[in-house]
């Protein structure tokens, strides 16, 4: 949170690393892509775009940022021959101001006519966002309107429906009702409330230099457009890792037994925890996994959810439940194992700060949440972290939970087999792999973008790239779904042919981790090649990128029965390029039944 | 009081010179990198270390250090009283 407060620290070492950039402008290094985004916007941006460089820079992120002129948002929109449409830029940041608005309602004016006027405004931003699809292929994040504490109505402008107040509302909701699927609106009327518009408003920095707002709050409105540029790049967190005592209720559960706990609504306190455990239960309805880490005995920790009717949270809303007596470091590696997901997925939560501290000391991509020492405040301050900021949410991610738990009961069913084989062909697995359909470009993107371990070449799209390559008789974007008989995992897998001359080109081949070891790679790898050769193509070609993440899939294509090729002496980033001839007729053996 | 050697130590962090000297008539045509948003960034580190608040007009009248320095500690004399 300090780095985003600290704002003279903040100022100053944003300054100092762009004054590095003059002197050594970076390279990408390993591999890693760059970043092309522009910034528009009706006040002066240029803190904004020194902070947000340096921001992201923290992030492992790379950037190349266009910076628009002052009042620069119609000027660089709808000239196609500006320097901004020859940027390409991938992401277009727009920043408005409330005094773009000119002509609003005057006093006593009635309802057609107050509405025709959102409408006319609004529709320069219905052809905004249209022109920037028209010609790039970008995600729009769209700041809204943040509504100045001037109200010359006084009282009556929340009562009249004419008042300046409710005329920027109303603009405000038009924006979120019409945006297109590639555009995100960034609430920053909400971000000025929260930390009070008499703050946020600096009329004086207004003046002298049209500042959109006091300085002060560089950092958190920069971090506003950080989080879903990180979560469009697949960077988000998806666990939650709590302790128990002091953190899920008041008091020590081997001391004051399962209903000597904190947990009722009969005190302060009790409530605090409850509400507490409320809200941790409304992030994981929307798809947050639950995990518990905690030293204690594993029997003695399960009691409370078990016999303590205050509980809210139950067992099986814990996808994960660790109570032991080792040191959390390597708990919280089990947890990510066991979950199959990164560690750096992960938040942890707990009361105790000797161990917050250990966690960001042995663990440092893990997000550490400073609760404060009172309970009341555990609430806000998880919120505040903005941990778990998505740029969308899937059915997918609502079942998470629930599948994390039925691997259990897979896990014991495998226990009782001889072989993988039967174990396989017991689990009663049916798959299907379809031509990618509007309904399911959602998911598929969100996959895309999230997928880091069973992924060849890790190559990001978003809503928009994906919609261009259906349309594109040159490709074939294929996904997959699985189920087996405990589970419906839904969409897994994303594959994007894409013919080249004579050969059939796997740009991206990704997998969710919940699916490994189920041989769904060589069902997909058999449609795959059904592709080709309704292409009328003989070769299949295949490319691994290496990352940091991705060594899971090295072998992928050897052990699918591609030839490995030749490489090039200049390849810094070590790709490894495989063949398959289909004049070989290969085949694959799998205990998936395909529907 | 705060004195040119505190303001100089101001200065040398912003502009990452820790030989920059500072004098009354020094303005920005005398620092290569003192531009308009370097500026914004003095006052705000200013302000912020030594607990002030530049008004609008101060700030669009300030020609030099000197100036600068001035009106700070007449900022900081009157909260003393």
């Amino acid at each position: 949170m300090d780095k985003y407060t600290d704002y003279s620290e903040l100022l100053n070492d944003s300054m100092k690393y762009a004054r590095k950039l003059k002197k050594n402008p970076v390279t990408s290094k390993d591999g890693s892509e760059t970043v092309r985004i522009a910034v528009l916007g009706s006040y002066s941006i240029q803190f904004f775009v020194m902070v947000l460089r340096y921001l992201l820079y923290l992030e492992d992120v790379q950037t190349d940022i266009y910076e628009g002129e002052y009042n620069g948002i119609n000027m660089n929109v709808f000239d196609q021959d500006s320097p901004f449409y020859q940027f390409r830029p991938e992401i277009v940041i727009i920043l408005p101001y409330h005094s773009d608005i000119v002509i609003k309602p005057s006093l006593f004016e009635g309802e057609n006519e107050i509405q025709k006027k959102v409408e006319s405004f609004v529709a320069t931003y219905d052809q905004i966002w249209e022109k920037l699809n028209a010609h790039l292929t970008c995600h729009v994040l769209q700041a809204n309107f943040v509504i100045p504490p001037i109200k010359k109505l006084g009282c009556l402008e929340s009562n009249s429906i004419y008042s300046d107040t409710h005329f920027l509302k109303r603009i405000n909701l038009e924006f979120e009702k019409r945006r297109p699927e590639n555009v995100t609106i960034i609430d920053m009327e909400e971000l000025a409330s929260n930390v009070g518009k008499y703050q946020w408003f600096n009329y004086s920095s207004y003046f002298l230099s049209k500042s959109g707002f006091d300085i002060k709050f560089i950092g958190l409105a920069v971090r506003e457009f950080v989080t879903p540029i990180l979560a469009l790049r697949g960077k988000i967190r998806k666990c939650l890792v709590l302790d128990l005592d002091n953190t899920l209720w008041g008091g020590v559960v081997s001391e004051e037994g399962c209903q000597g706990i904190t947990i009722d609504q009969n005190s302060a306190e009790g409530e605090a925890y409850r509400a507490f455990q409320q809200y941790i239960l409304d992030l994981k309805s929307r798809g947050v996994i639950l995990a518990v880490c905690s030293k204690n005995e594993e029997k003695i920790a399960k009691e409370p959810f078990e016999k303590n009717e205050n509980m809210l949270i139950k067992l099986s809303d814990v996808s994960c439940f660790i109570a032991n007596w080792d040191d959390k470091v390597t708990n919280v590696n089990r947890i990510a194992e066991k979950l199959n997901i990164g560690v750096d997925s992960l938040v942890f939560v707990d009361d105790n700060p000797v161990e917050r501290q250990l966690i960001k000391d042995f663990l440092p991509s893990v997000l550490v949440v400073d609760l404060p020492i009172d309970v009341a405040g555990y609430c806000l301050a998880l919120e505040r972290e903005k941990a778990f900021d998505w740029i969308q949410i899937t059915p997918e991610d609502l079942s998470r939970s629930s599948s994390y738990r039925e691997n259990v009961l897979r896990d014991k069913l495998r226990l009782s087999f001889d072989s993988y084989e039967e174990y396989l062909k017991n689990l009663e697995m049916t798959g299907k792999v379809s031509v990618l359909t509007k309904e399911y470009v959602g998911r598929f993107v969100q996959l895309i973008n999230k997928s880091n371990q069973f992924n060849l070449r890790t190559k990001r799209y978003c809503e928009a790239d994906v919609m261009n390559m259906m349309g594109n008789d040159d490709y074939c974007l294929l996904y997959v779904q699985l189920k087996d008989k405990y589970t419906d995992y839904g969409l897994i897998s994303c594959v994007i042919l894409k013919k080249q001359e004579d050969v059939c080109f796997i740009d991206t081949w990704l997998m969710s981790c919940r699916v490994l070891k189920r041989d769904v790679e060589k069902m997909v790898c058999g449609k795959i090649a059904e592709q080709a050769a309704r292409w009328g193509l003989k070769y299949v070609l295949g490319e691994y990128v290496p990352s940091k993440k991705n060594g899971m899939v090295k072998e992928l294509f050897p052990n699918l029965g591609f030839e490995k090729m030749p490489v090039s002496e200049e390849n810094p980033q070590g790709i490894e390029r495989y063949l398959l001839n289909l004049d070989s007729k290969p085949e694959w053996n799998y205990s998936i039944k395909l529907s | 009081m705060i004195t040119m050697e505190a303001l100089q130590e101001v200065f040398r962090d912003i502009f990452d010179d820790e030989e920059l000297i500072i004098h009354e008539e020094t303005n920005s045509d005398d620092i290569e990198d003192w531009d308009s948003l370097v500026h914004i960034q003095l006052l705000v580190t200013i302000e912020k270390r030594f607990g002030i608040k530049f008004t609008t007009q101060e700030v669009a009248h300030l020609q030099n250090v000197g100036e600068m320095l001035q009106v700070i500690n007449s900022k900081i004399v009157s909260s003393d009283v």
